[in-house]
């Protein structure tokens, strides 16, 4: 029916070889004629042909006229296949276009002035000139045939014509209606000829995307789903809304429920979560939801409609909350074999660095242990022992005791919370170890055991609520250390459950003319933890209250900063929303204004990649400021939270930091390593590593600081042996300098975090799902990092310890019906971009065979090897459950 | 009556009945028989907190079959050690410099780098230390003078400001006494004074040194420094054309490595330097001769100088030039060929024994311990075998041989200490910098006020053969072997 390609070819060629045949020689024509001196026997016949036709077209006789009209479309339609250069019949009848134009024009209404002007339309493709949408014109009073009939290119035309003359009309506010008639042909044409990008993009020309679902089938849903979501990266707001709509409902329409809920969550829109829930009828699947899910860190409750059985409904909420995920982990670690615990001087590996720094100073240094609490935290994450803080405590040497007095006061809090770390995620076992240090009087002690609480229920939802009962009991205590503690606990713990017992406890804080000012900061923050992205009212009143209560003198101080960050967290991703609440910022005294702004405007559209937001930001960093104004830092952080999402962007935002760096003020390059590790977190890029290098050994020591903590950040989770043997260097370099040395340690333990089986990446599901709670952990601690000296150097360092929220196991684990683990093998590779490519495109490039369970590094993707299962989610992150495949057959 | 299971760190007890008539106190008496864990130390966490000894159940509106979860342990409470615990931080400034395992710099006084290098490789001998704070103000003797007196006594302020001190030390005192006493050091170029050849400043404060640490009674032996530098030499002197031979002795601070082409190694250089020619009046011939003068070590000490002999006069450009050649010189040298018959008698049995000993750490038998392998090893025994040398040393005044009666002898194997590299074109032009090991093995790079942490291997780079630093005087450690 529809003019393939080759048919056509072929038949051309054929002639050719024909006319070739018959006219060996060409050479008396050329001599002839001049003009037509590279023509062909065969083409001049053509072209005489033509002109005879045009000739007989205008010819009186309507018969005649049919006839040649007949003939010129045979001709046409021939060889309108050929993309690489206008066809000959085209060619041919270019100098007589001008001449059948005025002839339709003066024609009478017929079926043969129909023909004409079909014939018109096409010859306006190569013709018309720009602007005037002729060809559109002629095809809309022409016959109206079947539109594939003169070809792709022809089609393709015609859908650009469509674009543009839909845009005059929406100006001219008229009808559009005959439009329509052409896109629902045209959109049919395009859906089934592999070219669902091209219809795509018409049907957004024609804000009318509705139409794609009458067009989708099962072989071409996918492609077009594929193409609509990465469309949307670019689109501006609400289109890109719109268009993951369409893709919703197409995915839901064919069934396809773990995309479906993939968008779903990424319009965080809960009806459509739930619309998942009650349009799949498996339960197996379910359970493939609720591990999608519990992937993406938000609180979701099942309710009797979306699960009806009792039994099952407990079940799939537990895999919700999380309650699986240590085991998980330890599933892969002992698979992996990495269960035995590291102490710091395995990851310093001094003795790599023969000589230098080898045998330490006689007496302990309080920095030292501390960077080595750390380091023993970052490192042995999750894994339940280590060699500090959980050995048996003997009373003779009694290490475990031992180690965490070797801290001093604030030391202390970050020691007993490190117990927290060690054993995150596993609650039962976390709360037995923390118990005993509740019982002390000492306070930085107790604080850090509230804290390890909060950590050890990152993430995870527990019926008893035990962070809640243990450390609501403890915020309204004397010891603002200790209140510290339990507030920051339960910011870790309830991030993004927008809790509102823990409101109501925290509000009053934050309005309480007496509570020092930390408390208030952190405060602030655990609330802004609390109610991520959720644009809360109330609590964004209470910030705004506790701001505007400040003095002069406190707004100068380094915690202060948590307060607009806690704002901002309110809208985090919500775009618009904030709007109000950045006017009611633009009432705040001076010195915190325009941080404030730059902070709500940055968290607000975090994760977008709008781009005028990024120039907004850039033209910020551009400007060179009179002393004491510090909203620079958060705009360079902004800059990078906007452009982070997708690839394009995050280059071109690498690029851009380049260029702030060298002409920005000091300000300014202080963040700049901040934001670059943002931009790359646990995804070592060579070219950023090198930059990151190069910004260690800064003379300006706050960049260096910065930058050997991005270094860490960029190689979080990685084992990355680049950066492992850069930092021992920094190490060796900065032995005398302390602080440095500090940062230097903290980077070590975040590169070998997890031994190597974490990420701290917020981005999961391929990249097109952001996780709200870890992207508010991570910018909370780069935001601390904005003042290293007061916060992290000084006797805040616990703020590291946010880092827990973007904490997950970067693995794939398989898991059988009945979630049991099981091995089976996977092909694991560098992704590949497939979007808008025909067939079936290889999705993995580079890849090696592995068994399940395995690790995933950035921009790495996994596919089954095996046609024995089949997994319940095409996206193999995390957990995955595999049913067996009835249609397997032994070999 | 209600039931509710308990959750327990992994375990659960089910079926728990409570009476709700009672306190929950006596809920908590029944999970203390369940658990061990003291009715005071659970944390019963219900819905909103936690549960309270004296609540009231009904308020807490607890369900049947409701599932609570219980935190607490038996175990010890942790307490804080009975000793605190001393940082690093806390310290006062001096320990924190003893703490960082090496000395403070010496701050540059305008071309001082000669003078720098060598105060800091000096000091790296306790020895002298030691004998410098024995040293009395007042107890002049007679055949100092007042400038060498004066010197010693800054020499040993100088030290003592480098131990205490975490920055940088500024030599002004020493220096005025320095160019005092030679005044060929307060030579000015441009108004600037010039810079110095560093072998002399080092042979002239160890002069000084020795004249002034010399005991009242004044006899050869109580000579510290000689007896911690000087090196015996036994001379044969030869004339192949009369025939005759005579022999001498001397006594000399350092050994000289002479440099020509077909020196490679600093071995091949010290052999060198004690084979001579002399032109002297031969009795015999009744005119003068050539005469081959071949020197042997005769007795060790305990800190061998090897000074390579890189400047020479050229006379076209009117300076000292310098020969680039690169020498090589090992991190461990033995110069038991360079020694007499006599002490090589002695020494061989201390040399069996520190082959035994080595051999054993190696886990071999002292029998089939082969020397090929003491070599190679050695250069890891290196710090072990030193600090056996060093607890021996305190008091060691006396006997420059090693017949002591201590019970340590000299092996003829010396370790690499210090070593004073010059950079540059010239010896009145350049930089100088000490590189120094330290008892904790570390080698540390002095470059004027910057002290750094430098890699052995890159110590055995100094070797010239470019413009890199190059060694230029080099100070071995005598290794001991006790028997």
């Amino acid at each position: 029916m529809a003019p393939g390609p080759d048919p056509n070819s072929v038949g051309d060629g054929a002639k050719r070889d024909e006319a070739t045949t018959k006219v060996p020689s060409k050479d008396p024509k050329k001599k002839d004629d001049k003009k037509e001196e590279d023509l062909s026997e065969e083409d001049l016949q053509l072209k005489q042909n033509l002109e005879l036709y045009v000739e007989r077209v205008q010819d009186p006789n309507p018969e005649l006229q049919k006839a040649a009209l007949e003939s010129m479309r045979q001709e046409i339609r021939a060889s309108t296949s050929s993309m690489t250069s206008v066809p000959k019949p085209l060619k041919f009848l270019r100098p007589h276009y001008g001449t059948l134009k005025e002839f339709h024009k003066n024609m009478a209404e017929s079926d043969l002035k129909k023909l004409l002007a079909d014939i018109l339309s096409v010859l306006a493709l190569t013709m018309s000139a720009e602007g005037e949408r002729e060809s559109l014109g002629y095809r809309l009073t022409g016959s109206e045939g079947d539109i594939g009939s003169w070809g792709h290119e022809y089609v393709r035309n015609l859908a650009g014509e469509i674009a543009e003359e839909y845009t005059v009309r929406q100006g001219e506010e008229s009808s559009i209606e005959d439009l329509m008639d052409l896109v629902q042909q045209i959109v049919a044409f395009h859906m089934k000829h592999n070219a669902e990008t091209e219809a795509v993009d018409l049907l957004m020309d024609v804000e009318d995307l509705d139409l794609l679902l009458e067009h989708v089938d099962r072989t071409n849903f996918r492609r077009t789903c594929n193409y609509l979501t990465s469309a949307a990266k670019y689109l501006p707001g609400p289109d890109d809304m719109l268009v993951l709509d369409i893709a919703y409902m197409i995915y839901i329409k064919f069934e396809e429920y773990p995309n479906a809920l993939q968008i779903a969550l990424f319009l965080d829109n809960m009806q459509y979560v739930k619309q998942v829930f009650t349009s799949c009828t498996d339960l197996l699947r379910k359970k493939q939801f609720c591990y999608m899910i519990s992937r993406h860190g938000i609180t979701f409750e099942l309710d009797p409609e979306m699960v009806e059985n009792d039994v099952d409904r407990e079940m799939l909420q537990d895999i919700v909350n999380n309650t699986k995920l240590s085991e998980g982990y330890l599933t892969l670690a002992r698979d992996i074999e990495v269960m035995e615990a590291k102490t710091p001087e395995d990851i310093y590996k001094a003795h790599l660095l023969d000589g230098r720094a080898s045998s330490g100073p006689s007496a302990d240094s309080a920095r030292q242990n501390l960077a080595a609490t750390f380091v023993n935290a970052f490192v042995n994450a999750g894994f339940g022992q280590d060699k500090l803080m959980t050995v048996p405590s003997d009373s003779t040497s009694g290490s475990a005791g031992n180690w965490l007095f070797k801290n001093k006061e604030h030391g202390k809090t970050s020691a007993a919370a490190s117990l927290g770390m060690i054993l995150l995620w596993d609650v039962d076992a976390g709360l037995t170890h923390l118990d005993k240090y509740f019982h002390t009087n000492d306070n930085p002690i107790i604080a850090g055991a509230l804290l390890g609480v909060g950590i050890v229920n990152c993430g995870i939802k527990n019926d008893c609520d035990p962070a809640l009962a243990l450390l609501g009991e403890y915020i309204d205590k004397e010891d603002s250390s200790v209140r510290i503690g339990a507030i920051m606990g339960l910011g870790i713990a309830y991030a993004g459950s927008q809790n509102d017992q823990i409101k109501s406890s925290l509000s009053p804080i934050l309005n309480d003319a007496k509570a020092p000012l930390d408390v208030i900061a952190f405060a602030a923050l655990s609330l802004g933890m609390i109610y991520v992205g959720s644009c809360n009212e109330e609590v964004a009143q209470s910030i705004i209250f506790a701001l505007m209560d400040r003095s002069e003198a406190e707004l100068g101080e380094a915690l202060t900063r948590f307060l607009p960050l806690g704002l901002g967290l309110l809208y985090l991703g919500k775009q618009e929303s904030v709007e109000a609440t950045a006017e009611v910022s633009k009432t705040f005294n001076e010195k915190i204004r325009k941080y404030c702004d730059m902070t709500l405007l940055s968290c607000a559209y975090a994760g977008t990649g709008n781009v005028l937001k990024v120039q907004d930001l850039l033209a910020q960093c551009g400007e060179h400021l009179e002393k004491g104004d510090n909203h620079q830092g958060p705009a360079v952080l902004g800059l990078a939270m906007v452009a982070m999402s997708e690839e394009l962007g995050l280059d071109m935002a690498i690029r851009s930091l380049e260029r702030v760096l060298q002409y920005g003020e000091q300000n300014v390059r202080r963040a700049v390593p901040l934001a670059l590790g943002l931009l790359c977190i646990s995804n070592p890029k060579v070219t950023v590593m090198d930059t990151l290098s190069r910004l260690s050994h800064d003379t300006d020591s706050e960049v260096a600081m910065s930058a050997i903590i991005s270094l860490g950040l960029i190689g979080a989770g990685t084992n990355n042996a680049r950066i492992a043997g850069m930092l021992r260097n920094l190490s060796s370099y900065y032995y005398k300098d302390a602080s440095l040395l500090f940062c230097v340690r903290i980077a070590q333990g975040l590169v070998h975090m997890g031994k190597g089986l974490l990420t701290l990446s917020p981005f999961h599901s391929e990249r097109l799902l952001l996780s709200p709670t870890a992207l508010a952990g991570i910018v909370t601690l780069l935001h601390a990092c904005l003042d290293m000296k007061s916060i992290i150097l000084g006797k805040y360092h616990f703020v590291l310890y946010f880092l827990v929220l973007a904490m997950q196991p970067r693995m794939m684990l398989t898991v059988d019906e009945n979630l049991k683990p099981i091995s089976v093998p996977v092909r694991v590779g560098q992704a590949v971009d497939v979007v808008g490519q025909a067939g079936r495109p290889k999705t993995i490039t580079g890849f090696q065979t592995h068994s399940t369970p395995v690790l995933l590094a950035a921009g790495e993707r996994a596919e089954l090897a095996t046609d024995k299962y089949i997994p319940l989610s095409p996206i193999l992150e995390g957990f995955i459950i595999l049913k067996e495949n009835p249609d397997y057959r032994e070999e | 009556m209600l039931t509710v299971s308990v959750k327990w760190q992994k375990k659960v007890f089910e079926g728990i009945e409570i009476d709700v008539t009672l306190p929950p106190y006596v809920f908590k008496a029944q999970l203390y028989d369940l658990t061990g864990v003291p009715p005071e130390r659970q944390k019963i966490m219900v819905k909103g907190g936690l549960l309270k000894d004296d609540a009231d159940w009904s308020a807490i509106g607890v369900k049947d079959g409701q599932k609570l979860m219980m935190m607490g342990t038996a175990d010890e409470i942790v307490k804080a050690p009975e000793k605190a615990i001393v940082f690093a931080e806390d310290l006062p400034e001096e320990e924190q410099a003893t703490n960082l395992g090496y000395s403070a710099g010496l701050v540059n006084l305008g071309n001082t780098c000669y003078m720098n290098s060598t105060v800091q490789c000096l000091k790296s001998v306790p020895e002298l230390k030691s004998a410098l704070s024995n040293y009395s103000l007042a107890g002049r003797s007679n055949d100092v003078d007042q400038t060498s007196h004066m010197l010693t006594v800054a020499t040993r302020e100088l030290f003592g400001d480098l131990d205490r001190s975490v920055n940088a030390v500024s030599p002004t005192q020493f220096w005025m006494t320095l160019r005092k006493k030679f005044p060929q050091f307060s030579q000015l170029q441009n108004g600037m004074h010039m810079q110095q050849d560093a072998e002399e400043c080092w042979t002239q404060l160890l002069y000084t040194l020795s004249q002034s640490l010399k005991a009242p009674a004044s006899s050869e032996d109580s000579d510290a420094v000689k007896a911690l530098f000087g090196v015996n030499l036994r001379s044969r002197v030869h004339c192949q054309e009369s025939g005759e031979e005579s022999s001498e002795t001397e006594s000399v601070y350092s050994l000289k490595c002479h440099i020509s082409h077909e020196v490679n190694h600093l071995h091949e250089g010290l052999k060198h330097g004690l084979k001579g020619e002399l032109e002297k009046t031969s009795p015999a011939l009744g005119r003068t001769a050539v005469y081959l003068k071949e020197s042997l070590i005769d007795s060790l000490p305990r800190y061998l100088t090897v000074q390579f002999v890189r400047f020479f006069w050229k006379r076209e450009t009117n300076q000292k030039a310098k020969i680039l050649r690169k020498v090589d010189y090992p991190l461990e040298l033995d110069i038991f060929d360079l020694c007499s018959e006599d002490l090589r008698k002695k020494l061989e049995a201390p040399r069996q024994k520190l082959r035994d000993e080595e051999g054993k750490k190696l886990g071999l038998q002292p029998k089939s311990s082969s020397k090929d392998i003491d070599v190679k090893m050695t250069d890891a025994e290196a710090p072990s075998s030193n600090e056996g040398g060093e607890s021996s040393t305190a008091g060691q005044q006396e006997g420059a041989s090693s017949s002591s009666e201590k019970g340590t002898h000299m092996t003829g194997i010396y370790d690499l200490v210090t070593v004073l590299t010059h950079k540059g074109r010239s010896a009145d032009s350049g930089h100088y910098v000490a590189w120094v090991k330290q008892e904790s093995g570390k080698w540390i790079q002095y470059d004027d006020s910057h002290p750094s942490i430098q890699r052995e291997e890159d110590i055995t780079k100094l070797s010239g053969g470019g413009d890199w630093h190059m060694a230029y005087i080099i100070m071995y450690k005598a290794r001991f072997v006790s028997m």
